[in-house]
C-alpha cells in the first residue's frame, strides 16, 4: 500500500439537506473497506435544517485518532456549497489544502431577507485559492440534474472526490461502497444514484 | 484485510453491545444524540424495543424488565436523565434483576440541546457505576461490560456518551450474540418495595456496594496507564482520551474508562509516575475535584487551563499545554451565517407567522418548531424543557398582569404527549383561562421522525392504538379544543383571537403532517412578475424556497413543496397555482 500523511484529514462540507451525511458515511465505509482505520465525526440534530453541515473524515494506517480536524489541518475539503467551503477552509485549511467545490449557491435566509450579502462566487473561489492549495471545482447540481435529479448531487461530489488523485482511497472502494449502501433502495433510487457516482466528469482547476 | 471490520457510529455501536450482550429489551424516548440507539437496537429481532412516551416511562419499562430477569437498555439525552432521574435514584437501592444499562448521551457544545449538563454526577448522585467509552469499538465492549457489573452488583450502570461518540464513526470488530435466560420475577419485597423501613435497610448496602465497586474499578481493564514520558501525566476519559492522545503523543495517561467509583488506588499508583497531572475533561471537573481531595504529591490542574465550557478538541490542548496557537484566517471580515431553519413545507411556518402578526407572548416547548425564535419568525419567547410551556402559561396567568392576556402556549405533539398532559391539567384544576396550541405534525420530527403514542405505529411500524388528542384534551376537562389546518391562515387567526378572548382553559390543535412524511407534491406555484410588487411580504416567511431576485419574488422549483401559504400571504395576487399556467413551461 502506497504511503499517505498520517492522517489523512477530509472535510465534507455542506447545508442541512444536501446528503451531507450519507456522502461522509460512504467515503468512511469506502475508506474501511480499503484498509485504512478511520473516524469520522459529524455534527447533525438542529443543524440537519438548512444549517451549516460538515463531516470530518479521517484516515490513517498507524494510530487511531479522535473525530474532529484540528484548526488548518485538513487536506481535502470537498464543499458542496460555495459559501460553506469558504467557511470551513478559513478554520481547516491551509497552503497545501486540496478543495473540491460545487459553485452553485445555496442562499441563507438572511440573504433573502437582506439582513446579509451572498459574496460573488468568483471571490469566493478567490478568497479559496488564497487560503488553500489547489481548487477544484465540479457543476455538480447541474451534472445531477442532467442524469437524473438535482438531490443526487452529494453522490456526483462523491464521484468527483474519487477521481481526485490525491486521495488515497481507490475508486472502487468508493463503488463498492456506494452498492452496499443502495442494497435494499427502490431501482428509481438506485439508478439515480449509479448514474451520479457513473457519469464523467472533468475536476477543473481554478486558478 | 478481516473481513469482519465495520465502521459504525457510537450509537450502532452500543445498540450492537446491547445485542451481543443478551439484551432482550430496549426501552428510549427520542432525543438527540442518542435516537439512533434504540433505532439501531430495534433491528435485532431478538430484542423487544419499544418508544416510550418520556423517558421516566422508559426507565420504569426498563426496570420491570429487569425485575423479570431480562438484561435491558435504557437510552435517553442527557436532559431526558432529569426526566427520570425519580426512578433512578431508587432503582440505585433496590438495585436490578436482569443487567440493567442507563445510556446518557450528553451533549458538551450543546448542538441540539438547551443546556449542557454533565450527567457524570449522576453516577456520583446516585451512587452507581459509571462507563465511559472513547470511540465506537469501546462503545460497544463497554455496554457488555455494563451488563456484567449490573448483575454483579445488583446495581444499574450509566454508559455516558457524548455527541462526539454517539454520532462519530469507527471502526469495529463485531462479535457473537451470547443468550441471556431470563427466570422471571421472584417476590422480594425488603428488596423492591421501597417503604421507609425497608429502604433503611437497602441504603447500608448501596454505601457497600460503592466500596466494592472502586476495588472492581482499581482491577478493571477500563482503566489503564499508558506510561510514557514523566513531565506530563494526563487523566482523562471519553471523547477527552483521543484529543489527548492526538495533541499529546509523548505524555503518561491514566484513561478511566470505569470512571466511578473512581480508582484512587490507580490514581496514586500514576501520580507517583509523573511529575505533575492534568486532568482533561469536558465541562465540569468531576475528576479534577476527586483529585484534589485525595491531597496527591504532584500538582493538579485542568479547569484552570481549558474552562468549563463546551467542547474540547487538540487543537486547545496544543495550545493550553504545548502553547501552539493556530489562529484562524479570515478572508472576509465577515461570512453569512446560516442557522438553522424551517424546511420548505413546514407546517410550522404558518403558526409562527401569525403569532408574529398577533404580536403575542409565545411560551414555546422542544421540537422543531423552537426555531420559530429566530428571524424572521421570532415569536418564540421561552423554551425551558420538555412540557414546560404549558406550565409557564400557567404561572404567567396566575400572577395576574395584563400581559397573561396575550400569552399563548405552543407545543408539538410528542412534546405534549411526553409531558405537557399533567401541566394541561394543572391549568383546568385551576381554572386558568390559559390558551394551548398543539402543533400536530404526526411525528417526533426534530430527531428525525420517530413514532409515538398519537401516530398510532409503533417502532416497529406496526399499527397500535392511536390516541385522540381532541378526546384527551376533553378528558382532561378542557371544554374548548378546536382543530384547525396548519396551512390556514385566515382560520389560524381568528381560532387563535377567539381562544384567547375565552375565560377558560382552551386547546386549538394545529394540524398538518410534516412535510417530509410526504412524497409527492403539486407543482409549485408560479410568480406573475407583472404584477409582483417586489413589496417582500412573502420573504417574510423565512422560506428557504423563497428569494428576491431583481426586485420581483423568485420561487425555488425544487425546494418548493406547494404549501401555499405564499399565496395566501400575497396581496397582489402576483404568487398563482401552477395549473393557471397550464401548458407554459415552468421555469
Amino acid at each position: 500500500m502506497e504511503k499517505i500523511k498520517e492522517p489523512y484529514n477530509q472535510i465534507i462540507a455542506g447545508v442541512g439537506g444536501q446528503g451531507n451525511i450519507l456522502a461522509s458515511a460512504l467515503a468512511g465505509i469506502a475508506a474501511t473497506k480499503a484498509g485504512f482505520n478511520v473516524v469520522v465525526g459529524e455534527t447533525y440534530g438542529a443543524s440537519q435544517r438548512g444549517g451549516s453541515v460538515m463531516s470530518h473524515v479521517r484516515l490513517s494506517r498507524e494510530k487511531t485518532y479522535g473525530p474532529l480536524v484540528p484548526s488548518g489541518q485538513a487536506d481535502l475539503i470537498v464543499a458542496f456549497e460555495p459559501l460553506e467551503a469558504l467557511r470551513v477552509a478559513s478554520k481547516y485549511a491551509n497552503a497545501s489544502t486540496v478543495i473540491i467545490v460545487n459553485p452553485a449557491p445555496v442562499y441563507p435566509v438572511s440573504v433573502a431577507l437582506k439582513e446579509a450579502s451572498y459574496p460573488e462566487i468568483e471571490d469566493i473561489l478567490k478568497g479559496l485559492k488564497s487560503l488553500a492549495g489547489d481548487v477544484f471545482t465540479v457543476n455538480a447540481t447541474s451534472i445531477a440534474r442532467e442524469v437524473a435529479t438535482p438531490k443526487v448531487q452529494n453522490i456526483v461530489m462523491i464521484n468527483a472526490m474519487s477521481h481526485y488523485r490525491g486521495q488515497p482511497v481507490q475508486r472502487s472502494y468508493y463503488n463498492d461502497a456506494l452498492e452496499e449502501f443502495l442494497q435494499g433502495a427502490g431501482l428509481e433510487q438506485k439508478e439515480a444514484n449509479k448514474k451520479a457516482f457513473l457519469t464523467y466528469l472533468e475536476l477543473e482547476q481554478y486558478n | 484485510m478481516n473481513a469482519k471490520r465495520l465502521i459504525m457510529t457510537g450509537n450502532e455501536a452500543i445498540a450492537r453491545g446491547a445485542y451481543e450482550g443478551g439484551v432482550t429489551v430496549g426501552t428510549a424516548y427520542p432525543g438527540t444524540p442518542s435516537t439512533e440507539i434504540l433505532e439501531n437496537l430495534a433491528l435485532y429481532e431478538e430484542v423487544d424495543c419499544n418508544w416510550s412516551p418520556n423517558e421516566k416511562t422508559a426507565l420504569e419499562v426498563a426496570i420491570g424488565a429487569s425485575m423479570e430477569g431480562a438484561r435491558v437498555l435504557a437510552a435517553m439525552k442527557h436532559v431526558g436523565v432529569n426526566v427520570a432521574a425519580d426512578p433512578l435514584l431508587t432503582l440505585s437501592y433496590t438495585g436490578v434483576g436482569g443487567g440493567l444499562v442507563l445510556v446518557s448521551a450528553d451533549d458538551p457544545g450543546m448542538h441540539s440541546s438547551q443546556n449542557e449538563q454533565d450527567n457524570r454526577h449522576y453516577a456520583r448522585f446516585a451512587k452507581i457505576p459509571l462507563l465511559e467509552p472513547s470511540d465506537s469499538q469501546e462503545a460497544k465492549d463497554y455496554v457488555i461490560a455494563a451488563l456484567e457489573i449490573s448483575e454483579k452488583f445488583d446495581t444499574p450502570v450509566i454508559l455516558r456518551s457524548t455527541t462526539r461518540i454517539s454520532h462519530s464513526r469507527s471502526t469495529v470488530i463485531p462479535g457473537e450474540r451470547k443468550e441471556h435466560e431470563v427466570k422471571g420475577f421472584k417476590k422480594n419485597p425488603a428488596k423492591y418495595v421501597m417503604l421507609p423501613g425497608f429502604a433503611r435497610l437497602r441504603h447500608p448496602l448501596v454505601e457497600e456496594r460503592l466500596l466494592a465497586l472502586q476495588e472492581e474499578a482499581e482491577k478493571s481493564p477500563l482503566n489503564r496507564i499508558e506510561q510514557g514520558s514523566k513531565e506530563i501525566g494526563i487523566v482523562c476519559s471519553g471523547v477527552a482520551y483521543q484529543y489527548a492522545r492526538e495533541a499529546l503523543p509523548e505524555a503518561s495517561f491514566l484513561k478511566l474508562g470505569f470512571s466511578h467509583p473512581l480508582p484512587k488506588r490507580k490514581v496514586r499508583e500514576f501520580a507517583a509516575m509523573v511529575e505533575q497531572i492534568i486532568v482533561i475533561e469536558e465541562l465540569d471537573p468531576f475528576f479534577e475535584e476527586q483529585l484534589l481531595a485525595m491531597h496527591l504529591d504532584v500538582p493538579v490542574r485542568g479547569k484552570e487551563l481549558f474552562g468549563l465550557l463546551g467542547e474540547l478538541g487538540a487543537e486547545i490542548i496544543r495550545e493550553k499545554i504545548l502553547d501552539q496557537k493556530v489562529e484562524p484566517i479570515t478572508v472576509r471580515d465577515e461570512i453569512p451565517g446560516r442557522p438553522p431553519v424551517m424546511c420548505p413545507g413546514c407546517s410550522h411556518r404558518g403558526v409562527f407567522y401569525t403569532l408574529k402578526k398577533l404580536k403575542l407572548n409565545v411560551m414555546g416547548d422542544i421540537g422543531c418548531y423552537t426555531l420559530g425564535a429566530l428571524p424572521p419568525l421570532e415569536s418564540i419567547d421561552s423554551c425551558i424543557c420538555m412540557g414546560a410551556s404549558i406550565g409557564l402559561a400557567l404561572g404567567m396567568a396566575k400572577a395576574k398582569h395584563d400581559s397573561a392576556e396575550n400569552t399563548v402556549a405552543v407545543i408539538g405533539d410528542s412534546t405534549f404527549l411526553h409531558s405537557g398532559i399533567t401541566p394541561l391539567l394543572d391549568a383546568v384544576y385551576n381554572k386558568a383561562p390559559i390558551t394551548v396550541m398543539i402543533l400536530d405534525n404526526s411525528t417526533t420530527a426534530m430527531t428525525g421522525h420517530q413514532q409515538h403514542p398519537g401516530t398510532g405505529i409503533s417502532l416497529q411500524g406496526e399499527p397500535t392504538p392511536r390516541v385522540d388528542l381532541e378526546s384527551l384534551c376533553s378528558a382532561l376537562g378542557v371544554k374548548r379544543v378546536a382543530e384547525i389546518d396548519a396551512f390556514d391562515l385566515k382560520e389560524l387567526r381568528g381560532t387563535i383571537k377567539d381562544e384567547l378572548e375565552a375565560k377558560e382553559p382552551s386547546v386549538i390543535i394545529v394540524r398538518r403532517p410534516c412535510v417530509f412524511l410526504q412524497s409527492t407534491f403539486e407543482a409549485p406555484p408560479y410568480v406573475d412578475r407583472e404584477a409582483c410588487t417586489g413589496c417582500g411580504t412573502c420573504i417574510k416567511l423565512g422560506c428557504p424556497a423563497l428569494s428576491l431576485k431583481e426586485e420581483k419574488a423568485k420561487i425555488n422549483n425544487t425546494i418548493c413543496t406547494s404549501c401555499g401559504l405564499c399565496e395566501q400571504l400575497c396581496r397582489f395576487d402576483a404568487i398563482k397555482p401552477a395549473e393557471e399556467k397550464a401548458g407554459d413551461k415552468i421555469v
